[in-house]
Protein backbone atom coordinates (compact mmCIF):
# COMPACT_ATOMS: atom_id res chain seq x y z
CA UNK A 1 0.00 0.00 0.00
CA UNK A 2 2.84 2.32 0.91
CA UNK A 3 4.45 1.70 -2.44
CA UNK A 4 1.25 2.42 -4.26
CA UNK A 5 0.94 5.77 -2.53
CA UNK A 6 4.48 6.72 -3.32
CA UNK A 7 3.98 5.89 -6.98
CA UNK A 8 0.83 8.03 -7.03
CA UNK A 9 2.83 10.82 -5.42
CA UNK A 10 5.54 10.41 -8.02
CA UNK A 11 2.99 10.77 -10.83
CA UNK A 12 1.63 13.86 -9.11
CA UNK A 13 5.11 15.31 -8.92
CA UNK A 14 5.82 14.59 -12.60
CA UNK A 15 2.53 16.16 -13.64
CA UNK A 16 3.47 19.20 -11.61
CA UNK A 17 6.82 19.40 -13.40
CA UNK A 18 5.10 19.18 -16.76
CA UNK A 19 2.77 22.03 -15.78
CA UNK A 20 5.77 24.14 -14.78
CA UNK A 21 7.44 23.40 -18.11
CA UNK A 22 4.25 24.45 -19.88
CA UNK A 23 3.56 27.58 -17.88
CA UNK A 24 6.94 28.85 -16.78
CA UNK A 25 9.35 27.20 -19.23
CA UNK A 26 11.01 25.83 -16.10
CA UNK A 27 14.23 24.04 -17.00
CA UNK A 28 14.73 22.51 -13.56
CA UNK A 29 11.31 20.88 -13.87
CA UNK A 30 12.24 19.72 -17.35
CA UNK A 31 15.42 18.24 -15.95
CA UNK A 32 13.38 16.20 -13.44
CA UNK A 33 11.20 14.89 -16.26
CA UNK A 34 14.30 14.01 -18.24
CA UNK A 35 15.81 12.08 -15.34
CA UNK A 36 12.62 10.09 -14.94
CA UNK A 37 11.68 9.39 -18.55
CA UNK A 38 14.89 9.35 -20.58
CA UNK A 39 16.02 5.96 -19.19
CA UNK A 40 12.58 4.47 -19.94
CA UNK A 41 12.57 5.92 -23.43
CA UNK A 42 16.00 4.47 -24.07
CA UNK A 43 14.76 1.10 -22.85
CA UNK A 44 11.80 1.38 -25.24
CA UNK A 45 14.18 1.97 -28.13
CA UNK A 46 16.65 -0.73 -27.09
CA UNK A 47 14.01 -3.42 -26.89
CA UNK A 48 13.38 -2.93 -30.59
CA UNK A 49 16.98 -2.23 -31.56
CA UNK A 50 19.13 -4.18 -29.11
CA UNK A 51 22.59 -2.69 -28.67
CA UNK A 52 21.79 0.47 -30.65
CA UNK A 53 22.83 2.99 -28.01
CA UNK A 54 23.02 6.00 -30.27
CA UNK A 55 19.56 5.41 -31.65
CA UNK A 56 18.29 5.04 -28.10
CA UNK A 57 19.81 8.38 -27.11
CA UNK A 58 18.38 9.97 -30.21
CA UNK A 59 14.87 8.72 -29.50
CA UNK A 60 15.04 9.84 -25.87
CA UNK A 61 16.24 13.26 -26.97
CA UNK A 62 13.62 13.57 -29.69
CA UNK A 63 10.78 12.67 -27.32
CA UNK A 64 12.03 15.05 -24.64
CA UNK A 65 12.16 17.86 -27.21
CA UNK A 66 8.52 17.17 -27.98
CA UNK A 67 7.76 17.22 -24.26
CA UNK A 68 9.34 20.68 -24.11
CA UNK A 69 7.38 21.90 -27.14
CA UNK A 70 4.05 20.27 -26.42
CA UNK A 71 3.85 20.45 -22.63
CA UNK A 72 1.10 23.05 -22.98
CA UNK A 73 -1.16 20.71 -24.89
CA UNK A 74 -1.06 17.94 -22.29
CA UNK A 75 -4.41 17.60 -20.56
CA UNK A 76 -4.28 15.57 -17.37
CA UNK A 77 -8.05 15.09 -17.54
CA UNK A 78 -7.67 13.05 -20.69
CA UNK A 79 -4.60 10.96 -20.23
CA UNK A 80 -2.20 9.72 -17.70
CA UNK A 81 1.18 11.43 -18.15
CA UNK A 82 2.85 8.05 -18.76
CA UNK A 83 0.40 7.30 -21.55
CA UNK A 84 1.05 10.71 -23.07
CA UNK A 85 4.81 10.04 -23.05
CA UNK A 86 4.24 6.60 -24.57
CA UNK A 87 2.27 8.06 -27.47
CA UNK A 88 5.02 10.62 -28.11
CA UNK A 89 7.62 7.83 -28.03
CA UNK A 90 5.60 5.68 -30.42
CA UNK A 91 5.19 8.57 -32.85
CA UNK A 92 8.91 9.40 -32.69
CA UNK A 93 9.72 5.77 -33.39
CA UNK A 94 7.59 5.79 -36.55
CA UNK A 95 9.17 9.06 -37.69
CA UNK A 96 12.59 7.62 -37.12
CA UNK A 97 11.87 4.41 -39.03
CA UNK A 98 10.45 6.40 -41.90
CA UNK A 99 13.32 8.91 -42.02
CA UNK A 100 15.77 6.07 -42.19
CA UNK A 101 14.01 4.24 -44.97
CA UNK A 102 12.92 1.36 -42.78
CA UNK A 103 9.27 2.08 -43.51
CA UNK A 104 9.22 2.54 -47.25
CA UNK A 105 6.02 4.43 -47.63
CA UNK A 106 4.59 7.54 -49.24
CA UNK A 107 2.30 8.01 -46.28
CA UNK A 108 3.01 10.75 -43.77
CA UNK A 109 2.28 9.25 -40.35
CA UNK A 110 1.91 12.61 -38.62
CA UNK A 111 -1.83 12.76 -39.05
CA UNK A 112 -2.48 9.06 -38.62
CA UNK A 113 -1.75 8.63 -34.96
CA UNK A 114 -3.81 11.48 -33.65
CA UNK A 115 -2.34 13.13 -30.64
CA UNK A 116 -4.20 11.98 -27.64
CA UNK A 117 -4.80 15.52 -26.41
CA UNK A 118 -6.90 16.26 -29.48
CA UNK A 119 -9.53 13.78 -28.51
CA UNK A 120 -12.44 14.77 -26.36
CA UNK A 121 -13.25 12.48 -23.47
CA UNK A 122 -16.55 10.75 -23.04
CA UNK A 123 -18.10 11.01 -19.57
CA UNK A 124 -17.50 7.30 -19.19
CA UNK A 125 -13.83 7.77 -19.69
CA UNK A 126 -13.43 10.55 -17.15
CA UNK A 127 -15.20 8.80 -14.31
CA UNK A 128 -13.60 5.45 -14.90
CA UNK A 129 -10.15 6.57 -15.87
CA UNK A 130 -8.31 5.68 -12.69
CA UNK A 131 -10.11 2.38 -12.27
CA UNK A 132 -9.17 1.42 -15.81
CA UNK A 133 -5.55 2.28 -15.20
CA UNK A 134 -5.58 0.10 -12.13
CA UNK A 135 -7.23 -2.76 -14.07
CA UNK A 136 -4.57 -2.59 -16.73
CA UNK A 137 -1.70 -2.42 -14.26
CA UNK A 138 -2.80 -5.33 -12.10
CA UNK A 139 -4.11 -7.24 -15.12
CA UNK A 140 -0.73 -7.17 -16.85
CA UNK A 141 0.89 -8.72 -13.80
CA UNK A 142 -1.60 -11.57 -13.81
CA UNK A 143 -1.48 -12.39 -17.52
CA UNK A 144 -0.11 -15.81 -18.41
CA UNK A 145 3.42 -15.51 -19.76
CA UNK A 146 2.38 -16.73 -23.22
CA UNK A 147 0.04 -13.76 -23.55
CA UNK A 148 2.23 -11.07 -22.06
CA UNK A 149 5.19 -12.16 -24.19
CA UNK A 150 3.13 -11.52 -27.28
CA UNK A 151 2.04 -8.09 -26.08
CA UNK A 152 5.70 -7.22 -25.51
CA UNK A 153 6.57 -8.29 -29.04
CA UNK A 154 3.79 -6.25 -30.56
CA UNK A 155 3.93 -3.12 -28.39
CA UNK A 156 7.61 -2.82 -27.57
CA UNK A 157 9.48 -4.68 -30.27
CA UNK A 158 7.07 -3.34 -32.90
CA UNK A 159 6.48 -6.75 -34.45
CA UNK A 160 3.55 -7.53 -36.71
CA UNK A 161 1.38 -10.55 -35.93
CA UNK A 162 3.07 -12.35 -38.81
CA UNK A 163 6.58 -11.64 -37.49
CA UNK A 164 5.51 -12.65 -34.00
CA UNK A 165 4.13 -15.92 -35.30
CA UNK A 166 7.38 -16.65 -37.15
CA UNK A 167 9.58 -15.82 -34.18
CA UNK A 168 7.58 -17.79 -31.66
CA UNK A 169 6.85 -20.59 -34.15
CA UNK A 170 3.14 -20.31 -33.51
CA UNK A 171 0.31 -20.32 -36.02
CA UNK A 172 -0.86 -16.81 -36.96
CA UNK A 173 -4.33 -17.57 -35.61
CA UNK A 174 -2.87 -18.45 -32.22
CA UNK A 175 -1.00 -15.15 -32.04
CA UNK A 176 -4.16 -13.22 -32.84
CA UNK A 177 -6.28 -15.11 -30.35
CA UNK A 178 -3.71 -14.61 -27.59
CA UNK A 179 -3.67 -10.87 -28.24
CA UNK A 180 -7.46 -10.89 -28.14
CA UNK A 181 -7.56 -12.88 -24.91
CA UNK A 182 -4.97 -10.64 -23.30
CA UNK A 183 -6.84 -7.39 -23.96
CA UNK A 184 -10.03 -9.03 -22.83
CA UNK A 185 -8.44 -9.90 -19.50
CA UNK A 186 -7.13 -6.37 -19.12
CA UNK A 187 -10.75 -5.19 -19.32
CA UNK A 188 -9.70 -2.60 -21.83
CA UNK A 189 -12.74 -3.01 -23.96
CA UNK A 190 -16.01 -1.19 -23.79
CA UNK A 191 -18.87 -3.43 -22.77
CA UNK A 192 -21.38 -3.54 -25.57
CA UNK B 1 -20.98 8.96 -35.26
CA UNK B 2 -23.99 6.64 -35.10
CA UNK B 3 -24.85 3.29 -36.65
CA UNK B 4 -21.34 2.03 -37.27
CA UNK B 5 -21.56 -1.73 -37.22
CA UNK B 6 -18.31 -2.82 -38.73
CA UNK B 7 -15.17 -2.28 -36.68
CA UNK B 8 -11.55 -3.36 -36.82
CA UNK B 9 -10.85 -6.41 -34.67
CA UNK B 10 -9.34 -5.90 -31.23
CA UNK B 11 -6.06 -7.42 -32.29
CA UNK B 12 -5.85 -5.03 -35.24
CA UNK B 13 -6.46 -2.08 -32.90
CA UNK B 14 -3.69 -3.39 -30.66
CA UNK B 15 -1.25 -3.36 -33.58
CA UNK B 16 -2.44 0.11 -34.53
CA UNK B 17 -1.87 1.40 -31.01
CA UNK B 18 1.56 -0.22 -31.03
CA UNK B 19 2.30 1.23 -34.49
CA UNK B 20 3.31 -2.23 -35.67
CA UNK B 21 1.07 -2.07 -38.75
CA UNK B 22 1.95 -0.94 -42.26
CA UNK B 23 0.99 2.73 -42.57
CA UNK B 24 -1.58 1.98 -45.28
CA UNK B 25 -3.55 -0.21 -42.88
CA UNK B 26 -3.07 2.34 -40.13
CA UNK B 27 -4.54 4.96 -42.46
CA UNK B 28 -7.78 2.95 -42.81
CA UNK B 29 -8.05 2.48 -39.08
CA UNK B 30 -7.40 6.15 -38.49
CA UNK B 31 -10.32 7.07 -40.79
CA UNK B 32 -12.51 4.65 -38.87
CA UNK B 33 -11.48 6.14 -35.51
CA UNK B 34 -12.39 9.62 -36.70
CA UNK B 35 -15.90 8.27 -37.19
CA UNK B 36 -16.20 5.85 -34.29
CA UNK B 37 -16.19 7.04 -30.69
CA UNK B 38 -16.24 3.52 -29.33
CA UNK B 39 -13.06 2.44 -31.10
CA UNK B 40 -11.39 5.77 -30.23
CA UNK B 41 -11.94 4.97 -26.57
CA UNK B 42 -10.53 1.51 -27.03
CA UNK B 43 -7.54 3.02 -28.80
CA UNK B 44 -6.82 5.34 -25.89
CA UNK B 45 -6.99 2.46 -23.45
CA UNK B 46 -4.74 0.36 -25.62
CA UNK B 47 -2.27 3.24 -25.49
CA UNK B 48 -2.38 2.85 -21.71
CA UNK B 49 -1.51 -0.81 -22.10
CA UNK B 50 1.51 0.22 -24.19
CA UNK B 51 2.59 2.74 -21.59
CA UNK B 52 2.31 0.22 -18.76
CA UNK B 53 4.43 -2.22 -20.75
CA UNK B 54 7.02 0.50 -21.32
CA UNK B 55 7.12 1.23 -17.58
CA UNK B 56 7.96 -2.40 -16.89
CA UNK B 57 11.17 -2.21 -18.90
CA UNK B 58 14.49 -1.99 -17.14
CA UNK B 59 15.53 1.68 -17.36
CA UNK B 60 18.72 2.34 -19.30
CA UNK B 61 20.72 5.43 -18.23
CA UNK B 62 21.39 7.93 -21.05
CA UNK B 63 24.90 8.70 -22.23
CA UNK B 64 26.69 11.20 -20.01
CA UNK B 65 26.18 14.73 -21.23
CA UNK B 66 22.97 14.01 -23.14
CA UNK B 67 20.84 15.97 -20.72
CA UNK B 68 23.16 18.99 -20.54
CA UNK B 69 23.42 19.07 -24.28
CA UNK B 70 19.64 19.07 -24.54
CA UNK B 71 19.18 21.70 -21.83
CA UNK B 72 21.57 23.99 -23.73
CA UNK B 73 19.52 23.60 -26.89
CA UNK B 74 16.10 24.20 -25.39
CA UNK B 75 15.99 27.95 -25.99
CA UNK B 76 16.75 27.60 -29.65
CA UNK B 77 14.17 24.88 -30.33
CA UNK B 78 11.09 26.18 -32.03
CA UNK B 79 7.98 24.42 -33.08
CA UNK B 80 8.31 24.69 -36.84
CA UNK B 81 7.17 21.24 -37.84
CA UNK B 82 3.93 21.63 -35.97
CA UNK B 83 2.78 24.71 -37.85
CA UNK B 84 3.11 22.79 -41.08
CA UNK B 85 -0.10 20.88 -40.58
CA UNK B 86 -2.09 20.00 -43.62
CA UNK B 87 -4.81 22.57 -43.80
CA UNK B 88 -8.20 20.96 -43.37
CA UNK B 89 -10.38 23.65 -44.95
CA UNK B 90 -14.07 22.93 -44.56
CA UNK B 91 -14.32 19.57 -46.19
CA UNK B 92 -15.66 16.27 -44.99
CA UNK B 93 -12.37 14.60 -45.89
CA UNK B 94 -10.97 12.81 -42.82
CA UNK B 95 -8.02 14.56 -41.22
CA UNK B 96 -5.55 11.78 -41.95
CA UNK B 97 -6.33 12.02 -45.69
CA UNK B 98 -5.62 15.75 -45.98
CA UNK B 99 -2.08 14.86 -46.93
CA UNK B 100 -3.48 13.52 -50.21
CA UNK B 101 -6.73 15.40 -50.75
CA UNK B 102 -6.42 19.12 -50.29
CA UNK B 103 -9.94 20.28 -51.02
CA UNK B 104 -12.76 17.81 -51.63
CA UNK B 105 -13.59 14.63 -53.47
CA UNK B 106 -15.15 16.54 -56.37
CA UNK B 107 -11.83 18.14 -57.35
CA UNK B 108 -10.10 14.81 -57.81
CA UNK B 109 -9.19 13.72 -61.33
CA UNK B 110 -10.81 10.30 -61.18
CA UNK B 111 -9.84 7.46 -63.49
CA UNK B 112 -12.62 5.51 -65.05
CA UNK B 113 -12.36 1.79 -64.33
CA UNK B 114 -15.76 0.74 -65.58
CA UNK B 115 -19.17 2.19 -66.27
CA UNK B 116 -19.87 2.28 -62.56
CA UNK B 117 -16.54 2.76 -60.90
CA UNK B 118 -13.82 5.38 -60.80
CA UNK B 119 -10.60 5.22 -58.90
CA UNK B 120 -7.85 7.55 -57.75
CA UNK B 121 -4.58 6.16 -56.51
CA UNK B 122 -3.24 8.00 -53.48
CA UNK B 123 0.06 6.19 -53.07
CA UNK B 124 1.82 2.90 -52.60
CA UNK B 125 2.88 1.55 -49.26
CA UNK B 126 5.56 -0.94 -48.30
CA UNK B 127 5.12 -4.30 -50.07
CA UNK B 128 3.60 -2.32 -52.88
CA UNK B 129 0.17 -2.23 -51.25
CA UNK B 130 -2.06 0.05 -53.29
CA UNK B 131 -3.85 2.87 -51.48
CA UNK B 132 -6.70 4.32 -53.50
CA UNK B 133 -10.08 5.94 -53.42
CA UNK B 134 -12.95 4.21 -55.22
CA UNK B 135 -16.10 5.98 -56.29
CA UNK B 136 -19.13 3.91 -57.23
CA UNK B 137 -22.06 5.66 -58.88
CA UNK B 138 -25.49 5.37 -57.26
CA UNK B 139 -26.78 1.86 -57.80
CA UNK B 140 -23.56 0.93 -59.51
CA UNK B 141 -21.90 -2.40 -59.01
CA UNK B 142 -18.51 -3.94 -59.33
CA UNK B 143 -17.98 -7.33 -60.85
CA UNK B 144 -17.93 -10.23 -58.49
CA UNK B 145 -14.36 -10.49 -57.43
CA UNK B 146 -11.95 -12.12 -55.08
CA UNK B 147 -8.75 -10.59 -53.83
CA UNK B 148 -5.24 -11.70 -54.44
CA UNK B 149 -4.27 -10.31 -51.04
CA UNK B 150 -6.07 -8.77 -48.08
CA UNK B 151 -8.23 -5.77 -48.83
CA UNK B 152 -8.97 -3.07 -46.24
CA UNK B 153 -11.91 -0.80 -46.96
CA UNK B 154 -13.41 2.09 -45.05
CA UNK B 155 -16.41 4.05 -46.29
CA UNK B 156 -15.92 7.80 -46.62
CA UNK B 157 -19.25 8.81 -48.17
CA UNK B 158 -22.49 7.07 -49.06
CA UNK B 159 -23.12 3.39 -48.56
CA UNK B 160 -22.96 0.07 -50.32
CA UNK B 161 -24.12 -3.47 -49.78
CA UNK B 162 -22.90 -6.92 -50.68
CA UNK B 163 -23.85 -10.50 -49.94
CA UNK B 164 -22.94 -10.05 -46.29
CA UNK B 165 -24.67 -6.78 -45.43
CA UNK B 166 -25.13 -3.03 -45.77
CA UNK B 167 -22.29 -0.65 -44.96
CA UNK B 168 -22.31 3.04 -44.14
CA UNK B 169 -19.90 5.91 -43.63
CA UNK B 170 -17.16 4.94 -41.19
CA UNK B 171 -17.67 1.20 -41.53
CA UNK B 172 -14.41 -0.75 -41.68
CA UNK B 173 -14.10 -3.97 -43.64
CA UNK B 174 -11.28 -6.44 -43.96
CA UNK B 175 -11.62 -9.01 -46.69
CA UNK B 176 -9.08 -11.72 -47.32
CA UNK B 177 -8.25 -13.62 -50.44
CA UNK B 178 -10.88 -16.26 -49.79
CA UNK B 179 -13.79 -13.80 -49.75
CA UNK B 180 -15.79 -13.39 -52.90
CA UNK B 181 -18.22 -10.54 -53.03
CA UNK B 182 -20.23 -8.21 -55.24
CA UNK B 183 -20.50 -4.69 -53.82
CA UNK B 184 -23.42 -2.53 -54.97
CA UNK B 185 -23.72 1.15 -54.10
CA UNK B 186 -27.06 2.27 -52.74
CA UNK B 187 -29.28 4.33 -55.01
CA UNK B 188 -29.30 7.62 -53.16
CA UNK B 189 -25.77 8.85 -53.79
CA UNK B 190 -22.21 8.15 -54.83
CA UNK B 191 -20.30 5.84 -52.55
CA UNK B 192 -16.67 6.76 -51.90
CA UNK B 193 -14.31 4.36 -50.16
CA UNK B 194 -10.71 4.26 -49.14
CA UNK B 195 -9.31 0.89 -50.18
CA UNK B 196 -5.96 -0.67 -49.46
CA UNK B 197 -5.19 -3.73 -51.50
CA UNK B 198 -2.18 -5.76 -50.61
CA UNK B 199 -0.14 -6.86 -53.55
CA UNK B 200 -0.71 -10.43 -54.63
CA UNK B 201 1.93 -12.37 -52.79
CA UNK B 202 2.45 -14.99 -55.48
CA UNK B 203 2.93 -12.44 -58.23
CA UNK B 204 5.85 -10.30 -57.17
CA UNK B 205 8.42 -11.41 -59.74
CA UNK B 206 8.99 -9.92 -63.17
CA UNK B 207 6.04 -11.65 -64.77
CA UNK B 208 3.94 -10.88 -61.75
CA UNK B 209 4.51 -7.19 -62.25
CA UNK B 210 3.53 -7.55 -65.87
CA UNK B 211 0.34 -9.31 -64.88
CA UNK B 212 -0.60 -7.05 -61.99
CA UNK B 213 -2.25 -4.34 -64.11
CA UNK B 214 -4.59 -6.96 -65.55
CA UNK B 215 -5.46 -8.25 -62.14
CA UNK B 216 -6.11 -4.72 -60.93
CA UNK B 217 -8.34 -4.08 -63.90
CA UNK B 218 -10.42 -7.14 -63.20
CA UNK B 219 -10.61 -6.25 -59.52
CA UNK B 220 -12.75 -3.20 -60.09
Amino acid sequence: MGQKNSSAERIEQLRDCLARVANERDKAAFSTLFDHYAPLLRAYSLVREPGADLIADELAQEVMIRVWLKAGSYNSQLANINTWIFTLARNCRIDYLRRNGRFVSDIDPTEIFNDIEDESPGPFQLTHQSRLEENIRTGLKKLPREQSDILVKVYLEGKSHQQTSEELKLPLGTVKSRVRLAVKKLKVLVER
Amino acid sequence: MDTINNHPTDELLVSYSAASLPLSQALCISVHLENCGECSQKFQRLNQVGSELMLQLKPSPPSPGLKDQLLDQLDSITENAETDRHSPGNTSVPRCLHQFIKTGYEDISWNRLSRDIQSYELCRDQNNAKVELLRIRPGGTSNTHTHMGDEYTVILEGSFSDEAGLYHKGDFLLRDASDQHTPVATLDKYCICLAVTEAPIQLTGFFGRLLNPFIRRSYA
